[in-house]
């Protein structure tokens, strides 16, 4: 996996707000992690975010080889652009003067896709292991594995499409920039996309756009999609599960009851039925879990199952 | 999480009670929107109703950002400048582009909606954290606008800078060079170009977004009613709590949805392995929702008014029938009266 001539091997996590990119973001990071493999996962959430810090709470004193293997940083496209204020303007008191200036607040807010830009020039600088001078702590000098949680569809969609066509816009240092990373995204062997799904109509019908999408306007494809919360029987052949299905139909008064669980079920398959016969790639199925006594306890749990699907 | 099924089966059960209710939403599910033929336009369309009380009706209509954006410039601007507006390149990157346009556009739509005279409205929004970023700060197009070049009108701009710049004072003379320097020109002019012709529109915007948002933080007017499922549930109290109150917006419920009923159900012993497999396994998830709900709703019950859970149903919720049931399954839990001009979000 690890390419030694291009840098390190980015992975996307990408799809739906709520079905759990973050999760498996992170479980497929610790797999790696726990394996010995230094793993760099960059957020969309701020750090300061309750849920991550919590997730992973007591991995150190339970999986120390995992924690010593897991770095996670969040990417402040603003603090990207600021930093650029700092390396083009010299004199200190000008550059306070900018970044406090609302002219340039504003400016970095409206100019369309500058901050796309500069986020994922930062990712390109990372993929290849390059450091800022003087910039961010937790990035460790040296990584196997690049991993992107990114946000929902549609802001990851608009991110990835500045890859390409940003020329509209951008003269000066930002071009350049701007080149870089159309080059980078525009080489589909730089990276993997792993849209995340639940069984779930929505989910599923963004899923398939999501991938329509990538395909025509990126010339990106999915190498494979993960489906998460999947229940155990979803692995069930459909012969078994007609045969399961009459079963519960001889269950007399239980009947009702088991009609409502099964009525979910039929949806569930007939769901993945359809993410499959509109999508060509691998598809991973991750069982939900009934319970779990803690956070951490779920994402090691989730990262056995992952890591055994996706093969690195 | 099912926030757009809550709001609209909330909005049905209001206007069964006899009232003129509007449900409006950003994202509406294929089937939803079919059901209550919501049009993709933005207008809003009336969902035939045979059994409400008196006066009792239910409005539909997804916030279309695009076509609301559109009728504001149609309206606001002069005819040549609407065209031109229109037709700027940066217009359409905008749109998509610019974080809090949707939530901007969709309280825009509430004032709109207010204006019309609905007894009750019920707004459901994408779960952005950028919706509640923006609610901070309405003004930036503002200070966008008020920058001495940009206030200068038309776009002969060109000619005004050349002669203008001399004006400014040296420092700000020295940091929009700067500016120019590191974003780059191309850029800086493109977005001062449009905003000298848009800058009537935003600054509409600008104050329609604080009357409206005053109205949002007054709790006889408007409440916020969190959605969210049983895992979830916790955190997104903690998190919606915490930053709904930091903006002085006022929580009256939570729902916590699609938790999934309990069964006594038991199967034969001699049944097939993988059936056995599968009622253990949905019976530990039930039980773990129906714990959590518990906890939950002990935890919160000093800081949040009303507590409603929602089981979930068989099926997805696709339309107007899914939406009786829904009703059904929260009058079980019984609920205090409508409150005039609710919002849900």
């Amino acid at each position: 996996m690890n390419n030694s001539s291009a840098g390190s091997r980015l992975t996307i996590f990408c799809g739906k707000g709520g079905v759990g990119k973050t999760s498996m973001a992170l479980a497929f990071a610790l797999w790696n992690a726990d394996q010995g493999r230094p793993v760099l996962v960059v957020t969309s959430h701020p750090l300061r975010e309750l849920a991550i810090s919590v997730s992973l709470a007591g991995l150190k004193e339970a999986h120390p080889q995992a924690a010593a293997n897991l770095y996670i940083i969040h990417i402040d496209a603003r603090e990207v652009l600021a930093n650029k204020v700092r390396q083009i303007v010299r004199s200190e008191l000008l550059i306070k003067r900018v970044l406090a200036s609302p002219i340039y607040k504003s400016l970095i807010e409206v100019a369309p896709g500058l901050k796309e830009i500069a986020f994922l020039g930062r990712l390109h600088q990372l993929s290849e292991e390059r450091t800022e001078d003087g910039t961010e702590t937790g990035v460790p000098a040296k990584y196997d594995l690049l991993i992107w949680d990114a946000p929902a569809t549609g802001h990851f969609l608009q991110t990835l499409k500045v890859s390409q066509s940003f020329e509209m816009y951008l003269s000066g240092p930002f071009a350049l920039l701007g080149r870089e990373v159309a080059e980078f995204f525009g080489d589909v062997s730089n990276f993997a996309l792993l849209p995340v799904t639940l069984l779930e109509e929505m989910a599923v019908d963004e899923t398939i756009e999501l991938c329509q999408k990538l395909a025509s306007e990126l010339k990106m494809y999915p190498t494979g999609v993960v489906c998460n919360m999947a229940s155990p029987l979803l692995a069930a052949s459909d012969v078994d599960f007609e045969s399961l299905y009459n079963q519960m139909e001889q269950a007399g008064e239980a009947g009702e009851n088991l009609q409502f669980i099964f009525d979910r079920q039929q949806h569930e398959r007939s769901l993945f039925q359809k993410l499959r016969s509109s999508i060509t790639t691998e598809f991973h199925r991750i069982e939900r879990r009934p319970s779990w006594t803690s956070d951490l306890n779920l994402l090691w749990d989730l990262s056995r199952q992952l890591g055994g699907l996706l093969k690195t | 999480m099912g926030k757009t099924s809550v709001a609209a089966a909330t909005a049905l059960k209001t206007a069964l009670a006899g009232h003129k209710c509007l449900v409006l939403t950003i994202d509406p599910a294929t089937r939803l929107r079919t059901a209550l033929e919501m049009d993709l336009g933005g207008t809003e369309q009336k969902v035939p109703l045979h059994d409400a009380e008196e006066n009792g009706e239910l409005w539909a209509a997804i916030v279309n950002i695009r076509a609301s954006l559109d009728r504001a410039v149609l309206r606001e601007a002069k005819p040549e400048e609407a065209q031109s507006i229109l037709e700027h390149p940066l217009y359409q990157v905008l749109i998509t582009s610019l974080a809090g346009m949707q939530e901007l556009i969709a309280i825009e739509r509430i004032h709109q909606a207010v204006a019309e005279g609905y007894h009750s409205i019920f707004i459901d929004t994408a779960p952005s954290r950028h919706a509640l970023e923006f609610l901070d700060k309405p003004e930036f197009f503002a200070h966008l606008v008020s920058f001495p070049i940009v206030k200068l009108v038309g776009r002969t701009y060109q000619w005004w800078l050349r002669s203008r710049l001399a004006r400014l004072s040296r420092m700000t003379f020295e940091l929009y060079t700067r500016v120019e320097e590191i974003l780059g020109a191309t850029l800086v002019h493109q977005v001062l170009d449009f905003f000298s012709i848009f800058r009537k529109i935003a600054e509409g915007y600008a104050d329609r977004a604080e009357q409206t948002l005053s109205m949002l933080r007054d709790p006889h007017t408007t409440s916020f009613t969190i959605v969210t499922t049983p895992f979830k549930a916790r955190r997104d109290a903690e998190y919606f709590l915490t930053e709904l109150r930091k903006r002085k917006f006022s929580v009256s419920a939570m729902v916590v949805n699609r938790i999934w009923p309990r069964f006594p159900a038991t199967v034969p012993p001699d049944s097939h392995p993988m059936l056995q497999e599968l009622l253990t396994w949905y019976g530990n998830v039930s039980g773990a929702h129906h714990r959590i709900w518990n906890d939950v709703s002990r935890q919160f019950s000093s800081q949040i008014p009303k507590l409603i859970p929602l089981t979930e149903l068989p099926r997805d919720v696709d339309g107007v029938s899914a939406l009786y049931e829904l009703v059904r399954v929260m009058e079980t839990w019984h609920t205090q009266g409508a409150n005039s001009s609710k919002f849900s979000r």
